[in-house]
């Protein structure tokens, strides 16, 4: 050990490093050089790697346990590389340079998810090892495979916001692209897609927490965060945007104050609330789960990995860590456990009409995620975060096991929706007895039968919806910074009302468990009569039994209406199956005929044995009922900041046996027992009358609650619209103005200057003359310029007119208005003046040219002091306006010209120190 | 009434009346005629204004060659070198733009003549224009000038000889190889003399001589 | 009352008139060309016209002169290309010569 803590100190603890690059470096050996490795090579190193990691874990564990005697948290750091420093973020308290950093860490939290998700991941790369052999995408699968690994491990170990949202997008993709594997079948695929989006819509939560807590911490890493989470504790004002609601003008006083009373929340709430947004999409509760049950379309062992280990409890352990942030909000953590309860209750009433099986799994996995989210809600993380790994095991042995069934029933049935069903199985417990008894392991766990790891989890969760409660400053009036933050708290029936729908949420989930478990394994084999020695005549072709997927789409269709089917062309292998047609049999006893459904080999049925086992005997790490949780110890200084405002009412210790008792005599016992009754007893007829008799609610339970076809109506069907009207503007308006109008308009220049090509040289020589004309007409009119010649000495001035043909000219230069030789035009060009210092005279010329047009010019002219330098011309314009004595120049006529050199014109070149006004002689 | 303005006006008339005729006739003998006139009196004029080197040019080059060479294109084409007179609307269009142009030009330049400031000639010596002095001219300041109209001359001989060559065909190229020699070569035969200058090719020709000869 | 360089100016200004409007109104190629040789002339007469009134060289008259030649060469050629437009078309109506047309 000490030898271990040499080679990994806690400050930088480089086996993190180690854990973290293996699966990555899997994935990307097996992605590129896949193909060439073959078969054997892409297992070999896919488990390898996986396992490398698990023995990391496990080395990290222990040295976890090792530190953590002295009850502190114990946690070891491991800084990777400087990525960024955001210059300065947070408000007036908290502004300072945040640097992101690329870290990890790891305590008794993460440390114990990390044990699962390689622990669990392992299992799960052996037994796919065996289930997907016969697919051609084999080596894409594990490179896939080890990518989520790495990408969960990422999520949990980051040592900050960034870098578990880095792992957060990581296993979203990794979720899309093992959903949608057999991509050839649009459904696979629209399935990853509706996984992918709806978690980005969560991210988009987590997002906005991320620069709240940028904004009111200032820090984004679980240490900053934890220190500077009093921060949090503001009131934020969320309404009224601004400072009144627009329409409040219009309504009478009284309405409108109570419109536009603001309404504070607190900042922790803002981010708890963004916080859970994120969580509920990638943890799948109630309003984003939609993407959950679309995700079975993948195959068996992803829908074990991710959907029931591993990427939907990230939500939770996302709670989990930022445990201390989220007890500062009574309200959000209310919601929170709102919504989990709700999620578990409304999933466990859609498991109980669904047929098949993967479904069933799927609606159960929902469920106890609520459940999760349900213990963290009140308070109790730590009985939350037990149930995510106690379910990490009976789930993944449930989906396993599925799994096994399924692939015993493609043997006969290749496609995928019948081989699925319920009603084509039974009995199997003949035919597959490893199966069938670790499955059955699993059931009791699920059920909750008094001893099993789910028992224990699920009642600690139960007795804390009933007893816990989360207090927080916030609803302390004065509270620890002597205001009143936020107006909530929690209320006295809540707990009751959260345990009620826990409870039922167990007896359902009993009653279905069981159910499915009776369907699949006792009574009569449905799916087809069984002949010994039976070989599939069709099976010459490659890989008679383990057909894929894709392969089986050829064959098709009992029951599948997806038209995408009819268009394949492009499979691996399957040239040879679409050239023999399977006749479309329906399975059951009368119909088909059939071999014994056989057992998996070993590499599927030792995972199940392990976790089979696991079900039953995790329950004692955190079996707090019988005092035996060692894993509670562990984890309780993590969850010791929190513990401070959960209120844990006494009577969590004198209805702790009773709960229990009636967890198992209330819950677990009727719930087996009515299936039982419904299903053995009966044979499944009070199941069919009910759901005759009650038709509506049948359907729309098995409709999923139609929310599916909710979201398609209002969002999509929004976003849809939009679309549309997008289409309509590009259509007509960027295509039909922009594109169409400009061409036409140029078109029709075009033909109309076409005409002028006569080709005809006299018709150029013509275009010419007019030119000539146009130019002339330039020449015709007359110009008035003038050149003046001014001598210093005796300020006189010489004025000579510019000469043209046909010009005539007068002059007014003597000072008196009119002009000088009455109105008649003569020939005069030059004229001379003399002016007396200071003295200031207004010039004008009147020119008239061939046509009897004039033009005329105008200015002032003075005669400067004699110690006055040439003045700034710039200075001179202005003062020059509000100086000039009363006489103003005459504005120009209209249609004359104004030369260029004229002083009103801005550029005037002869400004100096001819036209200049004083104002300061 | 100096002669001298007698003089003037003569020519002037000469000018204006063979200006009109050259642009008005239909038939352009009459209107290389016009020129000649138009050139005659444009000689006289320079005689008035003491140019009688450019003078003896004009007749010379102008009235002895320009329109000499006019006179032997339209001999040359025949019948076709006249158009008629036709009375089309597009035609009257076109002649009224371009007269209401030329109109417009001349009313612009007369009205900026007309209210200018009259120069009179000053007196100038004997040897004002005449052979030594535009010669001097030319030799010294204009030499440049002078050799590039050489090289002009030239080189509009030779593309006139160029342009005008008549369309090579297979059948004249049998009486010699050398294309250059070809160019002195006419017609071949005497039968191809009466018409020189169609535009049809030896072989069309030889078709309207066979069936003259056949009828 | 004297000749001034103002008649000289009118006479050359209405020959150039003539000729131009000439150019512009006539098809017959032929015509078109004997009014380009009328329009030269009137800028000869005006050349030498103003060289009369200013007497320091003999600038006017060279320039006229060079325009003597180079109108002759101008004819010479303008003279070949008629024929072959004869040649292509039958005729010289220039309204005939619109190959350039759009």
């Amino acid at each position: 050990m000490e030898l271990l803590t040499e080679l990994f100190p806690p400050a930088n603890f480089t086996l993190l490093g180690f854990i973290l690059l293996l699966p990555l470096l899997g994935a990307f050996v097996n992605g590129i050089f896949g193909k060439r490795l073959g078969r054997e090579g892409v297992t070999l190193l896919g488990l390898s790697v996986i396992f490398a990691a698990f023995v990391g874990a496990i080395i990290t564990y222990a040295m976890l346990i090792e530190h953590g005697h002295d009850g502190a948290a114990p946690k070891f750091h491991f800084m990777a590389w400087n990525w960024l420093e955001l210059q300065g973020a947070g408000n007036g308290m908290t502004f300072r340079a945040v640097p992101l950093d690329v870290a990890f860490s790891v305590d008794a939290l993460s440390g114990t998810m990390v044990l699962v998700i390689t622990g669990i991941g392992f299992l799960i790369h052996l037994y796919s090892s065996s289930y997907m052999a016969e697919d051609p995408g084999f080596y894409r699968f594990f490179a896939y495979l080890n990518l989520f690994i790495f990408s969960m491990l990422v999520l949990v170990l980051g040592d900050s916001l960034p870098v578990l949202f880095v792992g957060w997008e990581g296993v979203g993709l990794c979720s899309y692209l093992l959903i949608g594997f057999w991509f050839n079948d649009d459904a696979n695929a629209s399935a990853g897609k509706k996984a992918f989006i709806t978690n980005r819509i969560g991210d988009f939560g987590l997002l906005v927490a991320m620069g709240l807590l940028l904004y009111y911490v200032g820090a984004l890493d679980w240490d900053g965060i934890n220190a500077g989470k009093n921060s949090l504790l503001q009131p934020v004002k969320i309404w009224p945007v601004g400072d009144e609601v627009p329409i409040a003008r219009f309504l009478p006083g009284g309405l409108a104050d109570v419109i536009n009373a603001p309404r504070f929340v607190n900042a922790a709430t803002l981010v708890c609330l963004a916080l859970f947004l994120g969580a509920m999409g990638k943890s799948a509760q109630f309003g984003l789960h939609v993407w959950l049950p679309d995700a079975m379309a993948g195959p068996t062992p992803v829908s074990a990995l991710i959907h029931a280990a591993t990427m939907v409890t990230a939500g939770v352990y996302l709670v989990c860590r930022l445990s201390g942030v989220f007890v500062l909000s009574p309200m959000a953590m209310a919601i929170v456990a709102g919504i989990g309860a709700f999620t578990a209750l409304f999933a466990a009433t859609i498991a109980l009409v669904q047929n098949d099986i993967k479904k069933v799994l799927a609606y159960s996995t929902l469920s106890q995620l609520g459940y999760m989210f349900l213990g963290a809600g009140v308070g109790a993380f730590e009985a939350g975060f037990f149930h995510v790994l106690t379910h990490a095991c009976f789930k993944a042995c449930l989906f396993l096991g599925a799994g096994s069934v399924i692939h015993a029933m493609h043997a006969r049935i290749h496609d995928t929706e019948t081989s699925q069903d319920m009603r084509n199985m039974g009995g199997l417990y003949k035919f597959m007895p490893a199966t069938a008894l670790t499955f059955l392991a699993a059931w009791a766990a699920i059920a909750g039968v008094p001893g099993t790891s789910g028992f224990f989890s699920k009642d600690e969760i139960l007795l804390m919806a009933l007893t816990s409660r989360v207090t927080g400053p916030a609803t302390i009036s004065g509270g620890q910074y002597g205001m009143v933050v936020e107006n909530f708290v929690w209320p006295e029936w809540y707990s009751y009302v959260l345990y009620g729908m826990g409870f039922l949420t167990a007896v359902l989930t009993a009653f279905y468990m069981s159910r499915l478990v009776i369907g699949i394994f006792f009574g009569e084999f449905r799916g087809w009569k069984i002949v010994e020695g039976w070989i599939d005549p069709h099976a010459a072709h490659a890989g008679a039994g383990h057909d894929t997927h894709a392969a089986l789409a050829a064959h098709d269709a009992h029951g599948s209406a997806d038209p995408s089917h009819a268009g394949h062309a492009d499979h691996g292998h399957d040239d040879a199956h679409e050239a023999h047609a399977h006749p479309h049999e329906a399975p059951g006893v009368d119909n088909m005929d059939g071999p014994r459904p056989h057992e998996s080999p070993w590499q599927m049925t030792l995972p199940l044995w392990i976790l089979g086992a696991l079900s039953v005997v995790a329950g004692l790490l955190n079996a707090h009922l019988i005092h035996i949780a060692p894993l509670g110890h562990l984890l309780e200084p993590i969850f010791a900041g929190a513990s401070k405002r959960v209120e844990v009412s006494e009577l969590a210790h004198s209805f702790e046996w009773m709960g229990a008792a009636l967890a198992v005599f209330g819950a677990c016992a009727p719930g087996v027992a009515v299936a039982y009754w419904m299903y053995v007893k009966q044979g499944g007829a009070p199941a069919r009358e009910l759901a005759v008799k009650f038709r509506g609610v049948y359907s729309f339970l098995q409709d999923k609650w139609r929310i599916d076809e909710f979201y398609a109506e209002t969002v999509i069907g929004a976003l849809d619209a939009l679309a549309d009207m997008c289409v309509w503007f590009d259509k007509y308006i960027v295509d039909g103005i922009l594109a169409r109008l400009s061409a036409f308009l140029v078109q029709l220049t075009g033909s109309l200057l076409r005409q002028f090509q006569t080709g005809r040289v006299q018709a150029y020589a013509a275009m010419t003359v007019l030119g000539t004309l146009i130019f002339g007409l330039y020449f015709a009119m007359p110009h008035a310029e003038v050149h003046e010649v001014f001598d210093d000495s005796s300020g006189s001035y010489k004025l000579s007119a510019a000469p043209g043909l046909g010009y005539k000219y007068r002059w007014d230069i003597d000072g008196e208005s009119g002009w000088d030789r009455g109105d008649k035009f003569g020939n005069q060009t030059e004229v001379a003046f003399q002016l007396k210092p200071e003295e200031q005279r207004t010039v004008r010329l009147e020119v008239e040219g061939p046509f009897l047009v004039t033009s005329s010019y105008e200015r002032v002219l003075s005669r400067p002091r004699g110690e006055m330098a040439a003045v700034e011309p710039a200075a001179a314009e202005p003062q020059r306006l509000k100086v000039r004595p009363a006489r103003k120049a005459p504005p120009i006529m209209p249609g004359t010209q104004v030369p260029a050199g004229h002083p009103t014109l801005p550029n005037s070149p002869s400004a100096a120190p001819h036209g200049a006004a004083k104002g300061t002689h | 009434m100096t002669p001298g303005l007698v003089l003037f006006a003569v020519c002037s008339l000469l000018c204006l009346g063979g200006a009109v005729v050259t642009v008005a006739s239909v038939n352009p003998i009459r209107g290389a005629l016009g020129l000649l006139t138009t050139i005659v009196g444009i000689a006289g004029l320079f005689l008035r204004l003491n140019a009688e080197f450019l003078a003896t040019m004009q007749i010379l080059v102008y009235a002895g060659a320009v329109v000499i060479l006019f006179v032997f294109v339209v001999m040359l084409l025949g019948p076709t070198a006249s158009l008629p007179r036709d009375a089309g609307r597009r035609s009257l269009y076109a002649r009224a733009i371009s007269g209401g142009l030329g109109a417009g030009v001349a009313v612009l330049l007369f009205a900026l003549l007309s209210s200018s400031k009259s120069h009179d000639f000053p007196i100038v010596g004997k040897d004002h224009g005449t052979v030594e002095a535009v010669g001097r001219q030319i030799f010294q300041e204009a030499l440049v000038p002078f050799e590039l109209a050489t090289v002009l001359l030239i080189v509009a001989a030779l593309g006139a000889i160029a342009v005008a060559r008549a369309n090579p065909s297979k059948t004249v190229k049998k009486p010699s190889e050398n294309p250059t020699l070809r160019l002195f070569h006419g017609p071949l035969l005497a039968r191809d003399a009466g018409h020189p200058l169609d535009g049809r090719t030896l072989e069309e020709r030889h078709e309207g001589n066979s069936e003259q000869r056949a009828s | 009352m004297d000749t001034t360089v103002e008649s000289y100016m009118l006479l050359a200004t209405a020959i150039f008139v003539i000729g131009s409007i000439g150019f512009l109104v006539r098809r017959n190629v032929l015509v078109q060309l004997m009014s380009i040789e009328l329009m030269l002339n009137s800028v000869n007469l005006l050349l030498v016209g103003f060289n009369r009134l200013h007497t320091g060289n003999m600038a006017g008259q060279t320039f006229a002169f060079f325009i003597i030649a180079v109108a002759a060469a101008e004819v010479a050629v303008g003279l070949a290309i008629v024929l072959q437009f004869y040649r292509l078309r039958g005729g010289v109506n220039s309204d005939e010569a619109t190959t350039l047309r759009h």
